[in-house]
């Protein structure tokens, strides 16, 4: 007895765990389809396991703390999946698309509530459960304006890549248990990397998700692409990462702080050597550099596009992007943003590079897929754009850009996915001629994201286009807009080049009758719902997101 | 109700397939509701916008970049509406003759309805941005059209090229209209013009604009994609390549002059363009015997006499280009008509083909008769009324040098038109005994229905109407002009001025003409031996083709696959960036003690013995033996240093890392690949001792740039008295990191999980696959 009173009372430290909450439902669902997966014929039972003290525990918070909706909720989810688990136990992969699915769908649901708190629309005990606004976790995450609305656009890649995935993975035979948690749990990195305000987040987020993209790029294991592209990727990106971390061991020598608005403000008030700081910011250029795919650290980008399974390949073009661009704000634009007369000339020219660099290589690609690699290359260079003119219109235009770009790009590759499907094989532009007579609609779909990415008018890529390049004239940088003008140019022949073949171009004599499109219903429903996303927000009410991204275009500092 | 009419084009564009099934050639009668529609909306509209009381329309799209859908028809719109919908009704009337029975007829339908609502959104758009996005409309729907017979390589060929040239000129002209609204402040269009920016951003930004407006009117040196362009069916040619989409370029030029003409070059650059194009345009029409090509070098002619009165900024000029727009869509869409009545009746419009159609269809014969006067500016024509115009603008001078260019420009170019008017009718219509013993006598051709030419007489009605009486178009005209330049005076129009020098030299014109067609086999010949000039077509083929074999150069070049060379791109750049960063300010120099021992000194020499061999050696295993050596060495050093759980983990872990490495070369050749290409040898030799310099330079510089004591001090001042323990990693692990090492342990057991689920996945490939 007066052993125990000597023990002072244990103090836990309160964690605001709300700051990260779509990122725990993200990873909370990647195990629970891995356990599922694992436990084989014995689902059931662990999903009864789950729930058992899913259920507890939500009973205890309900007690301790007199909440009611939160513990509802987990009480909820535990149900559910039990009740999926019950009604599929005899299909794991189609449970696990589905829990993957609603994954997804949970973590937008959570960041919206989030968002509501965030722009002041929800306020009082609820709000402060799910936001806090400030300094979370010790500095190490940031709820602001980006890394919600990043969040939203990398959990909505995943909500349309589930079931792009599917049927695709089935019929190549590479439908595995580990698919759908490794999606979860790269979109977890991806949306942590998003939220990330301190440097050693950023690195473990971007391990996070670059393991799980390591894998998925090598998912179908038995070709040799997808190994080749999985090896490239991981080697590359070792070193990436390695350069990463060299540049935030620089930051803290120069600032004695990791976290990243606090380097900042170290760094503009610098009066000791620049020279390691410029060191610093160049490494960290390269490391990002890296994930966004910028030009001289591009190359692997074809390859690895063109390896891995197509799906995947949408997905990784998309969210990594979105999710690398977003942490890359928040420390050049958002922190350095006193020091920008150092780094704006560097990330001009680069910028410069990519565009041409990736309109000018994708000319000459006959492989559909690898074109649309390059392809992705110059559209990083447009967002840096935006990233360049360091105001807010830049980087609310690099967030419509990065949304937008996200279902082009899903768009895109899933029709590919679905041609792949029937042919058995990659697609070459000769390969698609005539499709647009025997297959309309996937070619009319094809048509719309091609043309969405070239920027024609009238198409959601216009607005995202003329958001970052009206930034970066207002910036000053009418020039690097001109480059931008004369890459679209470049880039829209090619983009065309895919329509001419499809619409105006006739099945070459002697090929032989191809066996209808069999659409499965997943594919069908990705590739849809992208296109009314493009078509909603890019020509019919462009102004909701626009407005949308202009309340994000926010730092926490 | 503006916005609702360009809605009434789409929805009937997107109907249009749907009923032709159903209707066949009907469609075209209900395709042309719309434009009627327009043109009913625009007519009633029209006496409260002469009055200065345009109708206007704004719908919120994307605000917040200045994107919003603003519409506005005031007088000039009206004029360019009149053009755009009153020609696309008629177009629409000749499409159902000159179209036989076709299964994609409805598909022609949807997008020739879908570029005359893209057009109407040209004219009627009051923000710049808005007025791009139709632009572009136009250039895709035009590509379509022309690329309609898509069986065809030299259609396909032609519409890309018109698409590509259009596009890039439309982009430019996007960077122009940008970089003006931002100058301005505002997008839109009424309220730029009304206070238009100045200086030096306002002058690029409106130069840059023309380049769109160049390239879309077919102007000098951009006219070649219009001549292609011809592969479109006739009633396209008609429509977009003469009356219509061609003359947006007029069009911008024309709203933007007033306000930008002052701005440096803007004047001598659209003049001089356009004396360029009106020259080139008629002295290549000459020598055409496509009669489709004759007319398009016609329009590419009369497009640059348009820049010329429109563009200059002019008040009195712009009143005759008012006039000339007009009159120009009035007699070239009609003669266009002709060519495709010609070319459906006689299955040619080669003019050495063509003899006696004049005799067989007398009344086409005329309408051609009564067109091409108009347009070689015969009196009593309209044709005439706006050439009159356009010479008494240029006669008063007062602009300087440019005036007489300008008029020496148009008295030359109507010279050239008169001649290949001339040699239109001649080709199409004149009896050629040659032609006829050739057993092309056009014996064949008959008269078209009286429904086929009714459009093409109905405009050549209209041509000799407003000739005769032009105070019909006065109104108009004047009001059209003043919505342009409010510095325009209303003035009447004429057949008759009086004995001035304008008629005298139209007198002129009309002689040299007349000598200039007669000596007409002499001129083709002139032309056939003069040697080509550089040509612009050429230059776009060359640029494709170079834009091709440049970009194959450069990726065999950089982009090769080699995982060596990709990452030797990464280590350069992380050697050329940041080391000169890190050396700027010299060689960090480390301060205090290099080694504390004489075995500590001992140790890092085995060490960098080791990893030197690592480098040197041949053979795999001798390469990862060394590697281990490095490993094993430091371990002593911590060792040494008085850490020995640290040395056990890190023994730990290098033995591991040495047992997965001989598993692994288990798998790969005895020695390392050996180079024989010994550049490439030298250059990874390069890259590596660059790098290895960074990596040193960095430790040092790194090692110097502590700002704040090292934790490990505090740690080990507090290990004993806060957590009673010795050992301070021990007491790291349990006590003042124990969370980490819970969130670890965490880890570990997911790291399980997903073995498991590997070790299952392996047994389920053995055999018993589960369903999906």
């Amino acid at each position: 007895m007066t052993l125990l009173a000597q023990i002072p009372p244990l103090q836990i430290p309160d964690i605001a765990w709300s700051a990260i909450s779509p990122e725990l439902v993200l990873f909370g669902v990647g195990i629970l389809a891995l356990l599922l997966d694992t436990a084989g014929p014995q689902r059931l039972q662990a999903s009864f396991l789950v729930f058992g003290f899913a259920a507890a525990g939500a009973g205890y918070i309900a007690l301790s703390t007199e909440q009611s909706v939160l513990p509802g909720l987990v009480g909820l989810a535990a149900l559910g999946q039990f009740a999926l688990t019950a009604i599929w136990r005899d299909r794991p992969r189609l449970l696990s698309a589905l829990l993957a699915a609603l994954g997804f769908a949970g973590a937008i649901g959570v960041t919206t509530w989030q968002w509501g708190a965030y722009s002041g629309r929800l306020v009082g005990a609820d709000a402060a459960t799910f936001v806090g606004t400030d300094s979370l976790l010790g500095g190490m995450v940031a709820v602001d304006g980006v890394a919600l609305f990043t969040r939203v656009t990398v959990c909505l890649a995943g909500l349309v890549t589930v079931p792009l995935s599917f049927a695709y993975a089935e019929e190549r035979r590479i439908h595995r248990g580990e698919y759908y948690p490794l999606l979860l749990f790269a979109a977890t990195g991806m949306t942590l990397l998003a939220s990330s305000a301190d440097f050693i987040m950023v690195f473990i987020a971007i391990e996070v998700l670059s393991l799980s993209l390591y894998i998925l790029a090598g998912f179908a294991k038995r070709d040799l692409n997808s190994q080749e592209a999985a090896l490239k990727y991981f080697l590359l990106g070792a070193f990436s990462s390695a350069l990463l971390l060299y540049g935030i061991a620089l930051v803290y020598g120069v600032t004695g702080s990791t976290n990243i608005a606090e380097a900042g403000r170290a760094f503009s008030s610098l009066d000791a050597p620049q020279g390691m700081a410029v060191a610093a910011m160049a490494l960290l250029i390269v490391g990002f550099g890296f994930k966004t795919a910028i030009v001289p650290f591009h190359m692997w980008t074809p390859d690895v596009y063109q390896g891995a399974p197509t799906p995947i390949t949408g997905f990784m073009a998309a969210a990594t992007k979105a999710a690398a661009f977003a942490a890359f704000l928040r420390v050049f634009v958002g922190a350095f943003a006193p020091l920008q007369w150092s780094w704006t000339p560097v990330l001009w020219v680069l910028a410069a590079l990519t565009m041409l660099a990736g309109a000018i290589l994708a000319v000459v690609q006959n492989d559909v897929k690898r074109m649309l690699g390059y392809s992705a290359v110059a559209h990083a260079g447009y967002v840096l754009i935006g990233f360049v003119a360091v105001n807010r219109a830049g980087v609310s235009g690099v967030l419509v850009y990065l949304l937008i770009y996200t279902f082009m790009s899903l768009g895109s590759f899933g029709v590919l996915a679905l041609l792949e499907r029937r042919n058995h094989k990659a697609m070459a532009i000769d390969d698609l001629r005539g499709l647009g007579r025997r297959d309309p609609v996937p070619a009319g779909m094809l048509a719309l994201f091609l043309l969405s990415l070239a920027g024609i008018p009238g198409t959601a890529g216009f607005v995202a286009k003329f958001a970052v390049f009206r930034a970066g004239i207002e910036a000053g940088h009418a020039a690097l807009v001109v480059i931008a003008v004369v890459s679209s140019v470049i880039a829209a022949f090619f983009y065309i080049r895919v329509i001419v073949a499809m619409f105006m171009e006739d099945v070459p004599e002697g090929v032989a009758a191809e066996a209808p499109l069999a659409p499965s219903t997943g594919m069908s429903a990705g590739i849809a719902f992208s296109a009314a996303v493009m078509v909603a927000f890019g020509t019919v009410l462009p102004f909701l997101l626009v407005d949308l991204a202009d309340q994000a275009a926010t730092f926490v500092s | 109700m503006l916005l609702a009419l360009l809605g009434l084009h789409a929805v009937l564009a997107a109907a249009a397939p749907a009923v032709s099934r159903r209707l066949g050639r009907g469609v075209f009668a209900v395709c042309a509701v719309a434009p009627a529609a327009t043109v009913a909306y625009a007519l009633a509209r029209a006496p409260a916008a002469f009055d200065g009381a345009p109708a206007s329309e704004t719908v919120a799209w994307a605000g917040r970049l200045g994107l919003d859908l603003q519409l506005r028809l005031d007088a000039f719109a009206v004029l360019m509406v009149l053009l755009v919908s009153g020609i696309g009704v008629l177009i629409f009337a000749y499409c159902a003759w000159y179209f036989g029975p076709r299964p994609d007829l409805g598909r022609f339908a949807a997008t020739l309805l879908a570029f005359a609502g893209s057009m109407l959104g040209v004219v009627l758009a009051d923000n710049v941005l808005v007025l791009y996005v139709f632009w572009e409309l136009t250039t895709v729907t035009s590509y379509l059209l022309i690329g309609f017979d898509h069986e065809k390589g030299s259609a396909r060929a032609a519409a890309l090229q018109g698409l590509l040239v259009t596009a890039a000129g439309g982009l430019v002209m996007l960077a122009g209209l940008v970089v003006l609204g931002e100058a301005a402040g505002t997008y839109t269009l009424s309220a730029m013009l009304a206070d238009p920016p100045a200086g030096g951003a306002a002058t690029a930004g409106a130069l840059l604009a023309l380049g769109g407006a160049f390239t879309k009117s077919a102007q000098v040196p951009f006219h070649f994609w219009l001549a292609g362009a011809m592969a479109a069916p006739t009633p396209v040619s008609a429509y977009l390549h003469s009356a219509t989409m061609v003359k947006a370029g007029v069009y911008l030029v024309a709203r933007l002059a007033p306000a930008f003409a002052l701005l440096g070059g803007w004047r001598e650059l659209v003049v001089g363009v356009g004396v360029a194009t009106m020259l080139l345009g008629g002295w290549r029409a000459l020598r055409q015997h496509d009669l489709k090509l004759l007319l398009a070098y016609g329009t590419v002619s009369q497009l640059g006499f348009m820049m010329i009165l429109l563009g200059a900024g002019v008040p009195e000029a712009t009143r005759a280009g008012a006039v000339l727009l007009l009159a120009h869509g009035a007699f070239k869409a009609a003669l266009f008509m002709v060519v495709g009545i010609v070319d459906h009746q006689a299955g040619t419009r080669d003019l050495r083909r063509l003899s006696g159609l004049g005799r067989r269809m007398p009344a086409t014969f005329w309408v051609a008769v009564v067109a091409a006067a108009s347009m070689a500016g015969l009196p009593p024509l309209f044709g005439f009324v706006a050439k009159e115009a356009a010479f008494e603008a240029y006669l008063h001078g007062g602009i300087g040098p440019i005036g007489p260019i300008a008029l020496g420009g148009m008295a030359l170019g109507s010279v050239l038109t008169f001649a290949y008017s001339a040699r239109f009718v001649w080709g199409a219509f004149a009896d050629k005994p040659d032609v006829a013993r050739a057993g092309h006598d056009g014996a064949g051709a008959h008269a078209p229905p009286a429904a086929f030419l009714a459009p093409a007489a109905l405009l050549a009605v209209v041509t000799v109407a407003i000739g005769v009486l032009p105070s019909f178009a006065a109104g108009l005209v004047n009001a059209a002009a003043a919505a342009l330049d409010p510095a325009v005076e209303p003035g009447t129009l004429a057949l008759w001025h009086g004995f001035n020098l304008a008629l005298w030299l139209s007198a002129l014109v009309i002689v040299a003409g007349v000598a200039l067609f007669a000596r007409r086999r002499e001129v083709e010949h002139l032309q056939a031996r003069l040697p080509s000039m550089v040509d612009a077509a050429q230059a776009y083929h060359g640029l494709v083709k170079g834009l091709n074999r440049g970009a194959d150069r450069v990726t065999g070049l950089v982009q090769n696959g080699s995982l060596p060379v990709y990452l030797g791109t990464i280590l350069l750049t992380v050697v050329a960036l940041p080391l000169p960063a890190l050396l700027s300010g010299g060689l960090p120099t480390p301060d205090g003690v290099i080694a504390e021992s004489l075995l500590q000194l001992a140790v890092i020499g085995g060490v960098a013995v080791a990893a030197i061999g690592t480098v040197l050696a041949r053979r795999r295993f001798a390469a990862v033996l060394f590697l281990g050596g490095v490993g094993y060495g430091v371990a002593i050093l911590f060792v040494v240093q008085g850490a020995p759980d640290l040395a056990l983990t890190q023994l730990l872990v290098e033995t591991l890392s040495l047992v997965v490495f001989v598993l692994v070369l288990r798998h790969l050749p005895e020695n390392f690949e050996v180079h024989h290409w010994r550049l490439g040898q030298a250059f990874r030799r390069a890259v590596a001792g660059l790098v290895g310099v960074f990596v040193f330079v960095f430790v040092l510089a790194a090692g110097q740039a502590r700002t704040s004591p090292p934790v490990s001090e505090a740690y080990l001042a507090q290990a004993l008295p806060e957590a009673g323990g010795r050992n301070v990693v021990n007491v790291i692990l349990v006590d003042f990191r124990g969370f980490d090492t819970l969130g670890e342990i965490t880890v570990l057991a997911v790291a399980a999980l997903g073995i498991a689920g590997l070790v299952r996945a392996r047994r389920r490939e053995r055999g018993d696959e589960e369903p999906a």
